[in-house]
């Protein structure tokens, strides 16, 4: 079996988000499939600005082709066409300026796909809201197997990726969150689609002992991890902890990951900043619980590792991602406001047979759900099923509306089609113990 | 707080966010959030805090508050003079004369003559880089200008900032004056809060004092002078007045007498003195009634041996002068033991105990200035003597 693993940026120096999601998923499938990896020059989000060589490299092992991005993103004219289409009603023609003006713009990859699109058995899109997905799904639809990565945003509520998503042979999710929001916005509870998540490189046994000592924290901790940024919820946190340590002072909060917003200046908040993976493990093993603040994530694996890791977590209660699989696992609490925050801090802080409780869970629900062999078994019988479907069932990408259909603003703004969502954590009934079957 | 009972493999999130959420509504029920708080400290300040009250001349001093004087002005550079005008250069400028008509000719024989200078020199580069520094030279100075113009702007924007920042700063010693004069408030506001509270708690403590001393007395009188079987007053016609009439008439008439008493050693008199038959025989007969009877509460209605034995005490004023006056009893005479017979025997001490705990009986009534006859209700009073069988005094007393 020949796969694509066609993804916006790919490299081990991309540290997060749906480019380490696909490189893992591609390393892992490649023991089992010869893996091609379909990707950009770029390595800034931002920008997409070609940075890498054109054509083909090897990163672990694994066969990499690059295509340039033809232009550039321009961040005024990408500001102002998301304003549009996210906040006015709009026609298709807009959404699709829309998408080439967010990037990355690779005609070339595309053209690739036209060309040599039969040479893979199943190409496997990473993003659903980029130009190579979009693009890619309308032309190796009869292969193409989508990872949306979506989250509540107002991209979703855009109109061309619904078709994205009734057009694809499969989808794999990465939570039933994400499943629940991908069908209520585009209908296509037929297409078939498994929630499927990533597993992590967890090591056995992380040193809490060496973390204490190198850094010289004592008392309890409480450990956040990612990217320190708005968007992640840390001045929330910041403030919240800001007010819990008043009145518990021995509590000390620890910050891994780059800064993106400013830090307060405080004796208990201690900022590590980047770290290898080893020190991570070993602050996450000496930590009495992991915090994610953060409002929307499609999957946390900083979360997961925690539970791998044997520790619970606490997590913001608005993110329904993480507040489902936080009543589905039984391995952590969450909040919605500060005296919750307070609360179940204090609560599992203060109470060792809870904190092992959650742990335990967490860490049995990790490995029930999140272990690589259980990730890569979903991935191949998804793939079997596929192969076994008769060329019936496969459906055709719908075809464009014409010309005029393209321009006409009937299309309301995406962030009102969003807010229509039914939102909350996904019920216990959608999978035993969290990670359900292939529906 | 309560400890989750956990059972490893029977942890439920939920349940357990259940019990957080609710330990959250129990806490907002006793305790006042963040915000409740704030909006309680908002409400006390607007609406106790009078800055008329505040003794300070700080509304003066708002009133002297003159304009911030300008700091000290920034020394303006000295200026170099008038730019020199910038002189104008083209390609022609090097053939040109200022002679009129004969400068025109002259030109053109410079002009004719320009291949033959050639052969010497070629003027052109000169001509164009003298032209170029003409513009350079315009431009220079436009952009001067401009900077100078900034430059004056800039200083006149850090002049009015130190303006500001001076006014600031004598702002910011009017508030210090205002937080001082609020505290040095409040602490006033505190101790006299404390005084006051001690003064109740005082007041509170001579009433209790004056309510055991009486029933001591009262106590002693009985035990002294104990009831004769059919007894005078008590038996005949006027016990049969004192039925009929009812109590409020005798209790008036025993407020008489203590008036003519000249008011004095009579505690809890009016308060106390639920009347009795006896009075009523005072009314039917009017001999000169003793006015100190000092009996203490309860038994003076009832028992009628001071009457019987008048002691030595001034001579009771007339009738219709007393009842000209308004039925007031002093409250302060009316605690004031100095009027008492005799002070209460250990005895007697013991029998108010058996009687009863202070703390169990009624608490009696503050006497106010208007309310002296009212009578209070006292547990020795209903047990140690109550004639009338148609208990109308205890009636009364309720």
């Amino acid at each position: 079996m020949r796969l694509a693993v066609v993804v916006q940026r790919y490299g081990t120096e991309l540290n997060g988000g749906a480019e380490l999601h696909a490189r893992y998923v591609a390393e892992h499938l490649a023991r089992h499939a010869e893996v091609e990896v379909l990707t950009t020059c770029a390595t800034d989000y931002i920008t997409w600005r070609n940075e890498l060589d054109a054509g083909l490299d090897l990163v672990n092992g694994l066969r990499v082709r690059r295509f340039p991005v033809s232009c550039e993103r321009d961040v005024n004219d990408f500001g102002q066409r998301s304003k549009q289409v996210f906040e006015e009603p709009h026609s298709v023609a807009e959404e699709l300026a829309w998408l080439r003006s967010e990037g990355p713009t690779s005609p070339s990859l595309i053209n690739h796909l036209r060309r040599q699109g039969d040479d893979y058995d199943y190409c496997i899109f990473f993003s659903y809201r980029y130009y190579h997905a979009y693009h890619g799904i309308r032309v190796a639809a009869p292969r193409a197997v989508l990872v949306p990565t979506a989250e509540r945003d107002p991209a979703l509520g855009l109109r061309i990726f619904g078709d994205s998503f009734r057009s694809v042979r499969a989808l794999m999710y990465n939570s039933h969150e994400e499943r629940a929001l991908i069908h209520a916005v585009s209908n296509n509870e037929t297409v078939p689609g498994v929630v499927v998540g990533i597993g992590s490189e967890v090591p056995a046994q992380p040193e809490p002992l060496r973390f204490r000592q190198a850094t010289g924290i004592e008392g309890p901790v409480v450990i956040y991890v990612g990217r320190i940024d708005e968007n992640k919820g840390c001045p929330e946190l910041f403030d919240y902890f800001q007010r819990y340590a008043r009145v518990s002072p021995q509590l000390t909060l620890v910050l891994i990951g780059n800064p993106v917003t400013p830090i307060p200046t405080h004796p208990r908040i201690r900022h590590l900043g980047y770290i290898t993976d080893q020190e991570k493990f070993d602050a996450m093993a000496a930590a009495d619980l992991l915090v994610m603040p953060s409002y929307y994530e499609s999957l946390s694996m900083v979360t997961l590792e925690a539970w791998a890791l044997g520790r619970p977590v606490l997590v913001n209660g608005h993110c329904d991602v993480l507040c489902g699989q936080c009543i589905r696992s039984n391995a952590g609490l969450y909040y919605e406001t500060y005296e919750e925050f307070a609360e179940a801090l204090h609560t599992i802080v203060s109470s060792s047979a809870l904190r092992s409780a959650l742990g335990s869970n967490g860490r049995t629900y990790f490995n029930t759900n999140y272990a690589w062999p259980v990730i890569e078994q979903k991935y191949l019988d998804m793939l079997d099923r596929l192969e076994r479907e008769e060329a019936s069932s496969v459906k055709r990408t719908q075809p464009r509306v014409g010309w005029f259909g393209r321009r006409r603003r009937n299309l309301p703004p995406a962030r009102q089609q969003v807010d229509r969502l039914p939102t909350g954590p996904a019920s216990r009934s959608s999978g035993a113990n969290g990670i359900g079957p292939a529906s | 707080m309560a400890e989750f009972n956990i059972q490893s493999s029977s942890v439920d999130v939920t349940r357990i966010m259940e019990q957080i959420r609710q330990r959250i509504r129990e806490k907002r029920g006793t305790d006042y959030t963040e915000q409740q708080t704030q909006e309680l400290a908002t409400v006390k300040l607007e609406r106790f805090l009078d800055p008329r009250q505040v003794r300070s001349d700080l509304v003066e001093h708002y009133r002297n508050l003159e304009p911030p004087a300008a700091l000290e002005p920034v020394v303006p550079y000295e200026k170099p003079g008038p730019a020199p005008e910038p002189f104008e250069f083209d390609q022609d400028t090097i053939y040109a004369s200022s002679r009129g008509t004969m400068g025109k000719l002259i030109r053109l024989i410079r002009k004719l003559l320009n291949p033959i200078l050639k052969l010497f020199i070629n003027p052109n580069p000169v001509s164009f880089a003298l032209t170029r520094q003409a513009e350079i030279n315009t431009w220079t100075l436009r952009l001067l200008q401009q900077q100078t113009d900034l430059a004056e702007r800039v200083t006149k924007q850090f002049e009015r900032a130190g303006a500001k920042f001076a006014a600031r700063e004598e702002l910011d010693a009017l508030n210090y004056e205002v937080l001082n004069n609020l505290v040095v408030e409040m602490s006033r506001l505190s101790v006299d809060m404390k005084n006051h509270r001690m003064l109740v708690e005082s007041v509170a403590g001579r009433l209790d004092f004056d309510e055991r001393r009486a029933r001591a007395l009262e106590s002693v009188v009985q035990s002294r002078s104990p009831q004769p079987p059919g007894g005078p007053d008590a038996t005949g016609e006027d016990a049969e007045n004192t039925s009929s009439t009812g109590t409020s008439r005798p209790r008036r008439r025993r407020r008489r007498s203590r008036r003519r008493s000249g008011g004095t050693a009579t505690p809890d008199t009016g308060t106390n003195a639920p009347g009795g038959g006896s009075a009523e025989s005072d009314t039917a007969t009017p001999p000169p009634e003793p006015a100190a009877t000092t009996l203490p509460t309860g038994t003076a209605g009832q028992n009628t041996e001071p009457e019987q034995n008048p002691p030595a005490a001034p001579p009771p004023a007339p009738v219709e002068e007393l009842s000209a006056k308004p039925p007031e009893t002093n409250p302060s005479t009316s605690t004031a033991p100095s009027g008492d017979p005799e002070p209460p025997t250990p005895a007697a001490l013991a029998q108010v105990a058996d009687t009863g705990s202070p703390t169990s009986a009624p608490a009696p009534s503050t006497p106010g200035p208007g309310d002296a006859p009212a009578p209070a209700a006292s547990p020795a009073t209903e047990t140690v003597a109550r004639p009338s069988p148609e208990g109308e005094t205890g009636t009364d007393e309720q």
